[in-house]
Order: C-alpha cells, then structure tokens, then sequence
C-alpha cells in the first residue's frame, strides 16, 4: 500500500461510493446472467472475437467472475486485486462493443443478461455501453491506484499504514 | 585517542545510534506488514478463486446447450418448419422468436406477398423458431410457443404448421406480458388444422422444449445474434428497416435463384 500523504479526509469515503458503484452494478450484472447459462454461452460466441474452444467456458466463467468480483468490491475485500480484475474484464468489454462496432455487428451486448431487442437496435445502444463500462472503468483504475477506503474489510484485514 | 569525548559529542552519537535502532524498527515493521499484506492477499485470492470455479462448474452443469431432444416430423434443413415445396428454386431462412415485436412486423408486412410466391411454388420459406427471448415475458412464451409450433408440425404437417405460425403472429403478445396461454395455443393449433387430442399433451408438456433449444443453439452457430435473421443461399440479409427487409428477400424471390 501507497502513502497516502495528500489524501484528503474525504478521498476514503469518496472511493466507498466508487466501490459500491462498481460492485453494485458486477453483482446484479452477474445475477441477472446466472439462470440462463447457455444464453451467455450464446453471448459470448456473437462477439466472434474467441474461438469455439473456449467460448462455453467463458461464458460459463463470466458470470461467477462477476458476482465475485462485485460482491468482494462491496465488503471492501482485496480491493487493489478485485479492483484490477474489474478493470480488465471492463477493457476486455470495452475492446469486444467497439469491435463489434467497427465490424458493423449487431449485438444485443448481453451485459445485463439474455438479449432484448432486435438487431436493428442494438448497435444504437453501443456508444452508451462503452461510455458506461468507461465510467466504471475509469472508478476500477482509481482503486487500483489508491484502494484504501471507508468501511472496508481491507481495514481489519490489511495491517494498517503505520 | 584517549581524549575523553565532549559532553555534546556523545550526546549526538547516542541520537545517531537511536535513529539507526528506530529505522531498523521501522524496517522491520514495514517488512512485517509486506508480509501481513501478502498472506492475506494469497489466503483471500484463493479462496475468491475457488468460489469462482465452483461456481462457474455450476453453471456449466446447467448448460443446456447441446441438449439431445428428437426433432419433429416434417423439418427440413435439420431445423427448420418449411412453407413451400423443398423443390422450389430460391430457399429463404428465416429465424424468429415468436414473441420479437420485428418480427411480428417483417410477417405482417410481407405475409400477402409471400404467400403468393409460395403458392406459385417459387420459394420455400424454413422458418427457425427460436427461444431465446424467453426473459421478455414472463411465462417463457418464447420457449412454450416454439414447442407448440413443433408439436403442430410433427402431428398435422407444414401446412398446418405454417397456418399455426401466422396465427401466432397475428395474435403476437406484447413484450414483458404472459403470452398466450396453453389453451390459447391449442385452440390456435386446432384453428390451423391440427387434432386437439393429438397436440394437448405435447403443448402442456413442452415435448419438443429440447429440440427448440438445440434450434436456439444451432441460430447462434450460425452468427444468428438477433431476430429477425433472414438469409438466402448462406449469405445474411443486411438491413436497417423492416421494408428494406421484405424489399431485400422480394428482389432475390424475383431473380429466381439462391
């Protein structure tokens, strides 16, 4: 753990909200996916980024990943560690949308689970998905950077900065 | 050097020797929490990772992809429920879900104009009938209504069976409500030709619910990643609007070839 010299009283209380936020939306983002494996398997395989090998064990993986990931962002639980894995999955998420933008695919993203609307939909919601996962992002890389924050297991755990 | 050292001297040699003691503590701490850090960092991420695996074999084991279910009598293509004869010269492949609103309007915009073309033998429709927007009601219409269209086929034939699709159609549910009940399905199977003893049992039973979810699968293998997907002789129809859709599938009927 850093010092943490010029962190004003009010950064650890700021990151607790960054955790919830982000812990928050992997949690219900991996629940609402965890009924219907095979759906994610279908997922996974319409981004045509992996090859068939692999794409039902990712998409098997991905959900539980998410859960884990969220609710460990929540209590506070090894938050540099959890905070890096959320922001790699969210660039690797990042990577797959604008792909499958620029490859002209349309693609219900399945974020949040199954796929809703019609294909001629679903590349409009694209920008919006990417400035999301970027936001989320951006309060992944902040707590990798500086993980300490209020009410966190990470404080009973960790020993403290002396 | 026997010179007795000044006052002031040792004074400053012993703040040096307790700077040097408190630095080593410090060291020594600094090390001891490095440590304490690490350990419950490698105890914590192993444990995290085992509740991943745990539940990512869970979730395999639910997988039902790859589902061994019989399919109905009268398929052609492997999956699909045909309109028209298999000797037609154009064959255009349809997938739909039978409660994708698009869908609904790709059928009611081109369902006169098509059924022209097929009647004159030009063009065998092969309509894949998916699931997987069982989430968009909240009865599993998707699931519950594909099966019925596969329990019509395999009991009354593809012409029954094309009848009972158009009806569905005609009769779509609005998203995010129960669909059609299974009564409702069967009287709309009887209204398009079928025997209701010969369809009760198969619709309330889901009969052919694995066989719907191996069409499911097959779509997606297929690049198939919303409803609804028309291709024609292989090749995807690109589209933006459900009238460049019927316009698209209408000049390759005309043209008269796949």
């Amino acid at each position: 753990m850093d010092a943490t010299a010029w962190d004003f009283p009010a950064w650890p209380v700021a990151r607790l909200v960054a955790r919830v936020v982000v812990g928050g939306v992997w949690v219900v983002a991996g629940a609402l996916k965890l009924s219907d494996p095979a759906a994610n398997v279908r997922s996974v395989r319409a981004y045509q980024l992996l090859p068939e090998a692999v794409v039902p064990t990712v998409g098997h993986a991905l959900p539980a990943l998410e859960i884990v990931v969220g609710g460990a962002l929540l209590l506070g639980l090894l938050t540099r560690v959890t905070a890096t894995v959320s922001a790699l999955m969210l660039a690797a998420f990042v990577i797959g949308i604008a792909s499958a933008w620029a490859r002209g695919l349309s693609i219900e993203c399945g974020c949040f689970g199954g796929g809703g609307s019609p294909a001629a939909n679903a590349a409009a919601k694209y920008p919006w998905d990417i400035a999301r996962d970027v936001g989320l992002l951006l309060l992944s890389v902040w707590l990798v950077w500086r993980p300490r924050s209020a009410l966190s297991l990470d404080r009973r755990l960790l020993p403290s900065e002396a | 050097m026997a010179k007795k050292k000044s006052t002031a001297t040792r004074r400053a040699e012993s703040q040096a020797a307790s700077a040097r003691a408190a630095a080593i503590r410090k060291e020594q701490e600094r090390k001891e929490r490095r440590r304490q850090t690490l350990v419950v960092t490698a105890v914590g991420v192993v444990v995290l990772a085992i509740i991943v695996l745990v539940v990512t074999r869970l979730s395999s084991s639910k997988d039902t992809t790859g589902a061994t279910g019989a399919a109905p009598k009268g398929v052609v293509a492997g999956y699909a429920v045909p309109s028209g004869p298999s000797s037609a010269p154009v064959k255009v492949t349809v997938y739909e879900d039978f409660i994708c609103p698009y869908c609904g309007q790709f059928e009611a915009a081109s369902r006169t104009a098509f059924q022209k073309d097929i009647d004159a033998g030009k063009v065998q429709f092969q309509y894949h009938v998916l699931n997987f927007l069982d989430g968009n009601s909240t009865t599993r219409y998707s699931t519950r209504s594909a099966n019925a269209l596969a329990v019509v086929l395999n009991s009354a034939g593809p012409t029954a069976a094309k009848r009972f699709h158009d009806l569905l159609f005609e009769n779509q549910p609005q998203e995010r409500t129960a669909g059609l009940t299974d009564s409702q399905l069967v009287d709309f199977a009887v209204q398009a030709g079928a025997k209701k003893s010969a369809v009760q049992s198969g619709i309330g039973d889901l009969t052919f619910e694995p066989w719907v979810k191996k069409v499911t699968d097959k779509a997606s293998k297929d690049g198939v990643t919303g409803t609804p997907t028309v291709s024609i002789g292989g090749k995807t129809l690109k589209y933006s609007t459900t009238e460049e859709l019927v316009t698209k599938v209408e000049q390759a009927i005309a043209k008269g070839r796949s």
